[in-house]
């Protein structure tokens, strides 16, 4: 398991690439897997961060590996309640007058990953999602 | 990092990554384009929905005026985000 923390600011997406890059690298993770955890890791931390602006305490990623998965755990101890895995629907067959720009990286997230679960208590959430190699992957 | 330019051929090269640290470069170009235009996606590794909302706005404001962006040699993860999101009916793409 590696984790570090990360200042909460749009800035840190960067550093926070480059972190679980390395992690995934080091493992030789797929690039299949490799893309959607991106992703994934992106797109909650630009939420926890957007949408809770007078918060301050940096914001905790944890990178796992195992059996060329992945489970990355983002935990924020000065979070607003916000459940990621709550569905929450975008119209993708709208027309082009009707689409809006925002609201997709939720949507994203829930068909890239495996599995996603959210815990808030105290002030505190945690984050887990998981990404299995497909199976021509291993 | 994300760079954006055109190429001698007059498409615009997309390179890097397009995450959300690195919009204010894409709107900045993008905002610019007054008619139809090609995006080369060749060497751009990976775009998130900060990416794509800057891609949607610009096809929106095109639009008004009959102009479309094209984006070209789309790899298939980032095709994969075009799919999930709707975008691959509301853009014009191709992939590598």
């Amino acid at each position: 398991m590696a984790g570090q923390a990360f200042r909460r600011s749009i800035d840190s997406v960067g550093d926070i690439y480059r972190f679980s890059e390395d992690v995934m690298a080091a493992a030789d993770i797929s690039e299949s897997v490799r893309f959607p955890v991106h992703l994934a890791i992106e797109e909650l931390f630009v939420n926890l961060v957007s949408y809770n602006p007078g918060a301050r305490q940096d914001i905790v990623i944890d990178v796992h590996i195992e059996n060329g998965g992945v489970t990355v755990t983002i935990t924020d101890h000065d979070a607003a309640e916000f459940d990621v895995t709550r569905e929450r629907p975008v119209d993708t067959g709208a027309s082009l007058r009707e689409r809006k720009p925002g609201g997709l990286g939720l949507h994203l997230i829930q068909h890239m990953v495996d599995t996603l679960e959210y815990d808030y208590r105290d002030g505190r959430s945690k984050i887990r999602f998981s990404k299995e190699p497909e199976t021509r992957d291993v | 990092m994300f760079e954006i330019a055109y190429a001698e051929s007059g498409e615009i090269l997309c390179s890097g990554r397009l995450d959300a640290a690195q919009t204010a470069k894409a709107e900045a170009f993008l905002g610019r384009l007054d008619a139809s235009q090609t995006l080369d996606f060749e060497r751009l590794e990976y775009i998130s929905s900060a990416g794509l909302a800057i891609l949607l706005k610009t096809q929106k404001r095109l639009s008004g005026s009959g102009a479309a962006i094209r984006i070209i040699n789309v790899n298939k993860h980032i095709y994969d985000i075009f799919r999930y999101s709707g975008f691959n009916a509301i853009f014009e793409i191709e992939t590598l």
